[in-house]
């Protein structure tokens, strides 16, 4: 399967534009993927077979075995404990699983990696964030070290805090937000900057009805661009806006 | 105390019952640390304070002057100190439980008050009588003024607990009131004839060998008008501010009590509150330049940390300059120059730390872990370069010691203290091995051990410290250290996350 970055509207015109700059002379350090275009055999974006996580005697994941296109949306559902958060540790690679095969893009998972850390996105939990940083500060400097141009860092920085209705706090340090805010800060961390694959646990926690909606918009607007998404969630209206299919897991232990 | 506040004390005292066999436990412990620490530890005091050379530095000429500076030192930490945890201090539930009930806060929180006084009282009373003693055993002074210097050091206390109060009631006076008291007991040790005007004077005209007697009557005056005006303070506590104190120093007990001391001290950080509109990022080709605009800017919006951080690493520079002065105690001040350096380093390296927490995270930003690190160095080893070095050609000059020794020993005692940083921002959480006891025919070793685990970098900055200072007789020591050094750190990168 061709992995069509043009299919990005705010990401892959950039790395296009700067294709025959990076191939002769890449920047040092920089995870922006040059190769616009990948081919691997199954096609599938996410793989998961029979992956399991068990510590001792206690199962966190039962067996799962799940795939997903580019553009599709996986809904992870289940109750508390049912390893919702196990399971999208796997996929994001900090988590080992104790046995099966998790592939995304056709290659293994490690966060250390430098092409799976471009490639995947993720918030499991709020990100680290720099008490002497405004909002504005933070997501600028999530996206200036992955753009290659400053001005795009700076336009995604306002199209990130815009979409999710943070521009009217972009001068606020992290303790000076209530919690709905903070998460939804979290969120506009992660989506400052380029993926194929996001990976959120409960985005919608702390977020009163109209922030959910918002949300489910955002994600299911990056849904349209191509971006496959990974969402463990309790909040129908959430799994509804955004749409795919559901993964139901069961009681893990 | 009102019949309520006790029986609502009583329920909360009755969660944590004690039983005799914990009572006699505790009463054994405080025999037993009374008996192995304080009592050698009071003797060392005491032989040391009546000494010759003890009691030469109490009967000098400046020491009125230096204990009047002193005093309006501690008047001054204690209002900048009841900000941030006063004396009137509970429990949280206990506080909210207290302070929303229709009771005046002189009736529900005078105990707390009272106990902290009495600490506070003891402490001064104490030190004023081991100088008053001194002199006495040296036939320096009269007993009669010995007592009454005695009686100013309890009276000296009282009015701190006051002031302590006065900082928790009144957070926003407490500064200027602090910044007065500050200059003023310069001034008064500057000029001494300014001390019959002031309370610190008063302090200063009590001493031994002074005993002005007027001036002990006239401290003891103040701490009894202050003492008497602690219940409407106390009733002039808000419930918002009670409650923040108390939540904050239960956080920071449950933290220093897992020796987890980095972030109990991070409870009591400065947050930023200025200079948001300051574009502290700043996107540009060059991202090692954009990260040290990032933790410049970043570190400006705690002036008051920065300052303290500034004049931390000048303060350190200076005393490498002075440990290679002849007939200096030279380990000593190394010593205290190394953990001076990692002290003043806190404030510069807030992005480092973040760095290594985020190393520790999911991947967020487009560089790897170790070039994220590497960036967030600069800023701290450019301005700890600017500052140190500068402090050591300037105190090298005015105390006439050759420049380039403590030069080099500050240089490298910088680059080794900014390494501790590194290394103890990578440490991560105990590890549970160090939990297990450790029985030994001394006691249980197992609390030593985690001690020295959770202050490892302030105890590896001291020797730092000592073996910058020793760069000229035996250089193996800084390399040894400087080796032991780095491979810890490597490895705590190696295991982060």
């Amino acid at each position: 399967m061709r992995l069509g970055l043009e299919r990005t509207p705010d990401w892959a015109a950039v790395l296009q534009r700067q294709l025959p700059v990076a191939r002769t002379r890449p920047p040092r350090g920089r995870l922006v993927e040059l190769r616009v275009c990948g081919l691997w055999e199954s096609g599938f974006m996410i793989e998961m077979d029979d992956v399991c996580v068990t510590m001792g005697d206690v199962t966190l994941l039962a067996a799962v075995s799940v795939r997903a296109r580019r553009g599709d949306a996986l809904i992870v559902r289940g109750r508390n404990g049912a390893g919702k958060s196990t399971f999208l540790r796997v996929l994001a690679g900090v988590r080992k699983p104790t046995a099966g095969l998790v592939r995304i893009g056709g290659a293994d998972v490690g966060e250390r990696d430098l092409e799976f850390r471009r490639r995947v996105a993720a918030m499991i939990g709020l990100p680290p964030m720099a008490p002497d940083l405004t909002l504005y500060d933070h997501v600028l400097l999530v996206a200036t070290t992955w753009a290659r141009a400053p001005g795009l860092a700076v336009a995604t920085t306002r199209d990130v805090l815009a979409e999710l209705g943070l521009s009217g706090l972009s001068e606020r340090f992290p303790h000076e937000l209530s919690s709905g805010q903070t998460q939804l800060f979290g969120l506009a961390m992660t989506l400052a900057r380029p993926f194929e694959v996001l990976i959120l646990d409960e985005p919608e926690q702390r977020l009163d009805p109209e922030h959910v909606e918002s949300v489910a918009r955002v994600l299911r607007a990056r849904r349209e661009r191509g971006v496959t998404l990974v969402l463990a969630t309790h909040s129908s209206a959430l799994a509804d806006g955004v749409g795919g299919q559901t993964v139901w897991l069961g009681a893990a232990a | 105390m009102s019949a309520r506040s006790e029986a609502a004390i009583r329920v909360w005292r009755a969660r944590s019952a004690r039983t005799v066999g914990d009572r006699g436990y505790l009463v054994y412990m405080f025999f037993m640390v009374a008996l192995v620490v304080a009592a050698p530890v009071a003797r060392a005091v005491w032989l040391s304070a009546s000494s010759m050379e003890g009691a030469a530095l109490f009967a000098s000429p400046a020491a009125p002057a230096v204990t009047a500076l002193v005093v309006a030192c501690v008047w001054a930490g204690a209002l900048l100190l009841g900000r941030e945890r006063g004396p009137a201090l509970r429990p949280p539930f206990l506080t909210h439980a207290l302070a929303t009930i229709d009771l005046h806060r002189s009736d529900t929180f005078a105990g707390p008050v009272l106990r902290a006084g009495a600490m506070v009282t003891a402490s001064t009373t104490i030190a004023a009588g081991v100088v008053a003693s001194s002199l006495v055993s040296r036939g320096l002074a009269e007993p009669l003024h010995a007592l009454a210097f005695t009686a100013v050091g309890a009276a000296v206390g009282i009015i701190t607990t006051a002031f302590w109060l006065i900082g928790q009631a009144f957070s926003r006076a407490a500064i200027p009131l602090a910044l007065g008291s500050l200059a003023l007991g310069a001034a008064t040790a500057t000029f001494p004839s300014t001390r019959p005007f002031s309370p610190w004077g008063g302090v200063a005209l009590a001493y031994p060998g002074i005993g002005s007697m007027s001036a002990v009557a006239t401290v003891c005056a103040l701490a009894i008008a202050l003492a008497a005006s602690l219940p409407t303070v106390m009733n002039r506590l808000s419930h918002a501010e009670l409650a923040a104190q108390a939540a904050r120093w239960d956080s920071v007990t449950i933290h220093a009590a897992g020796m987890d001391f980095s972030t109990a001290a991070a409870i009591y950080q400065g947050r930023p509150h200025r200079g948001r509109r300051l574009r502290a990022v700043r996107p540009m080709n060059r991202l090692s330049v954009t990260f040290f605009i990032r933790d410049a800017v970043g570190a400006t919006r705690t002036p008051g940390r920065l300052i303290a951080g500034i004049l931390a690493l000048t303060g350190a520079g200076a005393l490498i300059v002075l440990a290679f002065a002849p007939t200096a105690p030279s380990l000593l001040l190394g010593a205290v120059a190394g953990v001076l350096l990692f002290t003043g380093l806190g404030p510069l390296t807030d992005g480092l730390r973040h760095a290594a927490y985020v190393a520790s995270d999911l991947p967020l930003y487009g560089i790897s872990d170790a070039r994220l690190l590497t960036n967030h160095l600069l800023f701290p080893l450019t301005m700890t370069a600017i500052v140190v070095i500068t402090a050591v050609l300037v105190c090298a000059a005015t105390t006439g010691v050759a420049v380039i020794p403590p030069l080099l020993s500050a240089l490298a005692l910088a680059l080794l203290t900014l390494v501790a940083r590194v290394s103890n921002a990578l440490k991560g959480p105990l590890q549970p091995a160090l939990l297990a006891p450790m029985p030994t025919p001394m006691g249980d070793l197992g609390a030593a051990i985690r001690l020295v685990w959770a202050l490892d970098a302030v105890l590896v900055a001291a020797i730092a410290g000592v073996s910058a200072t020793l760069i000229l007789q035996t250089p193996i020591l800084l390399v040894g250290i400087t080796s032991a050094m780095l491979a810890v750190a490597v490895r705590r990168w190696r295991q982060r996350g």
